[in-house]
């Protein structure tokens, strides 16, 4: 199956788990903003979590397909339809030739993901097939999508059945957004006042927001001295402070070093709530421990199991029935298989 | 022994401080440390990260607790052998020193109060050691530890400087990766490439390598171009001898 990008949508990129290894050569890893919703798109489908799949910024594209498929959105919601029918989210549908699915702006929420099984067919690049829009390789020629380009799904083997078991809860997507951080590297740096600022105060999201960064504003954090270091290594989440007192927050395509004193990093399990965070969007931040940390990481990959485990166990195969009928004096044995996918309200519903 | 902190850096990384300073000394333990962790082999353990004073550990919380890699980061630190990383690799980069490609050439020789010749036998006979990559792919922070110029960075930026620019400040040599806003001094060009994802392996240059600048003339720099293009060319690379 192949699709043809009708309409790109504000910034489309092909997205994988990231590029990992390269970060000593300068080199951030790319990969999903929102990389909750990136992995349950890609579970819903049935492919590993991690796999190569869209992610549409904003607005979200219009695509063709032109044969059978299996696919699934999630992240932000942006009124998707499938030929011109609401099409729902966080579960896997069917797509056959001629489908359109056309998607509008974010009503909540900032990225979409849209998983397809099998995965996307563009060249991996040093192991990962991500999009790095900075270092403008890997995904679709190293950059976003446009209209009239068209990708094949590397689909093997029969279409994930039981389509109907494969959902997943939506998560609400607020513009008033709390995360957790853990104090440091260099929260040492920075006056009392200045981490209580940081601590209790709202910053905003400017309008200066991508996938390299978000910048902030709002109440200005104090120094000790000023906003610079050493350069020294930045990991995602971190959150730079310079001596301008407005905090910004490093992401999938941050510099891999920087000499900007960084006052906190948000932890993993709330990184995603960034990526879903646009212009005009409110920030808090609570300080945490690195184990309160760690014990929201396992939940939420004890619920990525846990939804990898409720898809798998759904039938692969679909249902057969056998008979055994007598006609004309001669016993037949009759197998018969449902051969057709079970229909998607949101296509026949029209 | 050295004298490091530990500090954790969100919940997937650590960051190993040594003395607050740009110093061969320095960079040869955060080298060291590298090197000495990455031998130990232990299952969670992520990418590192070297920079000029910090080592960045990445881990992965969910196989590795974090009390067992900071016991593991004090061992590596204890065994580690900072005169290992003495000597290095030098990499021949030829720059071509020469009219529109070397627009602040003849600034620099009158501000250092010497003639360009001069100029150019300081910056292509002294090594400059990689501290460090970042910044864009490939990309090199890198100084000399003799001769440095006293030349800051120009009073404005310039607003492009093309791809390829070798550009100078004080002990500072950098090639710039694509093209930028610059205010450092251009002193040449370079016709080859920091990254190239064509290549197995992209990068030129690694944390503790040494640069070599190599004057080339016009004639050179095009045959060189030409290979680059096809991905022909190889820089000479030799070992350093141990420098104190």
């Amino acid at each position: 199956m192949r699709f043809l990008v009708e309409a790109p949508g504000l910034l489309t990129t092909v997205q994988d788990g990231g590029r990992y290894g390269y970060e000593r050569f300068g080199m951030s890893p790319a990969g999903p903003m929102d990389r909750r919703a990136f992995r349950i798109a890609n579970i819903l489908v049935g492919n590993r979590r991690d796999e190569s799949a869209l992610e549409a910024t904003v607005t979200g594209p219009t695509l063709v397909f032109d044969g059978d498929g299996v696919i699934a959105l999630t992240g932000a919601d942006m009124d998707a339809e499938l030929n011109g029918a609401p099409c729902p989210t966080y579960r896997a549908l069917a797509v056959h030739a001629g489908d359109r699915l056309s998607m509008g702006a974010a009503k909540e929420g900032c990225r979409a993901y849209i998983a397809f099984f099998g995965g996307l067919d563009v060249p991996p690049i040093m192991g990962s097939r991500a999009t790095a829009l900075q270092n403008r390789i890997g995904g679709y020629e190293g950059r976003k999508l446009a209209a009239g380009d068209a990708i094949s799904v590397r689909a093997e083997g029969p279409l994930p059945g039981n389509l109907a078991g494969r959902q997943a809860p939506r998560p609400v997507f607020s513009r008033d957004i709390t995360v957790r951080v853990i104090l440091g590297p260099q929260d040492d740096l920075f006056t009392r006042e200045g981490l209580d600022t940081f601590l209790t105060r709202p910053y905003t999201v400017s309008n200066d927001f991508s996938r390299m960064g978000y910048r902030l504003e709002g109440p200005v954090i104090h120094h000790v001295a000023d906003g610079n270091i050493i350069s020294d290594g930045i990991v995602a989440g971190a959150i730079q402070v310079p001596t301008s007192g407005q905090p910004i927050i490093m992401m999938a395509e941050r510099q891999t070093v920087g000499g900007y004193t960084k006052i906190a990093t948000v932890i993993s399990a709330d990184l995603p709530l960034i990526g879903q965070a646009k212009a005009g969007d409110r920030l808090h931040f609570r300080s945490v421990a690195v184990e309160e940390a760690h014990r929201a990481l396992r939940q939420e990959e004890q619920a990525l199991r846990q939804l990898e485990e409720s898809v798998s166990s759904a039938p692969a195969e679909m249902p057969e029935k056998q008979y055994r009928i007598h006609l004309n004096g001669q016993v037949y044995h009759v197998k018969i298989q449902r051969i057709e996918q079970e229909e998607t309200p949101c296509i026949r519903s029209i | 022994m050295s004298e490091f902190t530990i500090r954790y850096v969100g919940d997937q990384a650590l960051s190993v401080e040594f003395e607050n300073e740009i110093s061969m000394a320095v960079s040869r333990k955060v080298r060291a440390l590298r090197r000495e962790l990455a031998r130990r082999d232990l299952p969670g353990l992520g990418e590192l990260v070297p920079s000029y004073r910090a080592l960045l550990i990445h881990y992965d919380p969910l196989t590795l607790h974090p009390e067992i890699l900071i016991r593991a980061v004090t061992e590596a630190a204890e065994a580690m052998d900072p005169a290992g990383s003495a000597g290095g690799t030098v990499v021949e980069i030829p720059v071509l020193y020469e009219g529109e490609y070397a627009m602040d050439l003849e600034e620099i020789a009158r501000f250092e109060n010497k003639t360009v010749e001069e100029i150019i036998a300081i910056h292509s006979g002294c090594d400059h050691y990689v501290y460090m990559l970042g910044f864009a792919p490939g990309h090199p922070y890198a100084a000399r530890f003799e001769h440095p110029f006293s030349i800051r960075r120009r009073s404005s930026p310039r607003v492009k400087i093309p791809a390829g620019s070798v550009a100078v400040q004080r002990d500072l040599s950098d090639i710039i990766p694509f093209e930028l806003p610059c205010g450092w001094n251009v002193i040449g060009t370079t016709p080859v490439l920091i990254c190239d994802y064509r290549k197995e392996d992209p990068f030129l240059l690694r944390p503790g390598d040494w640069i070599r600048h190599v004057p080339i003339d016009r004639a050179q720099f095009r045959e060189i171009r030409r290979q680059v293009e096809l991905g022909e060319y190889r820089c000479r690379r030799y070992e350093k001898e141990a420098v104190r």
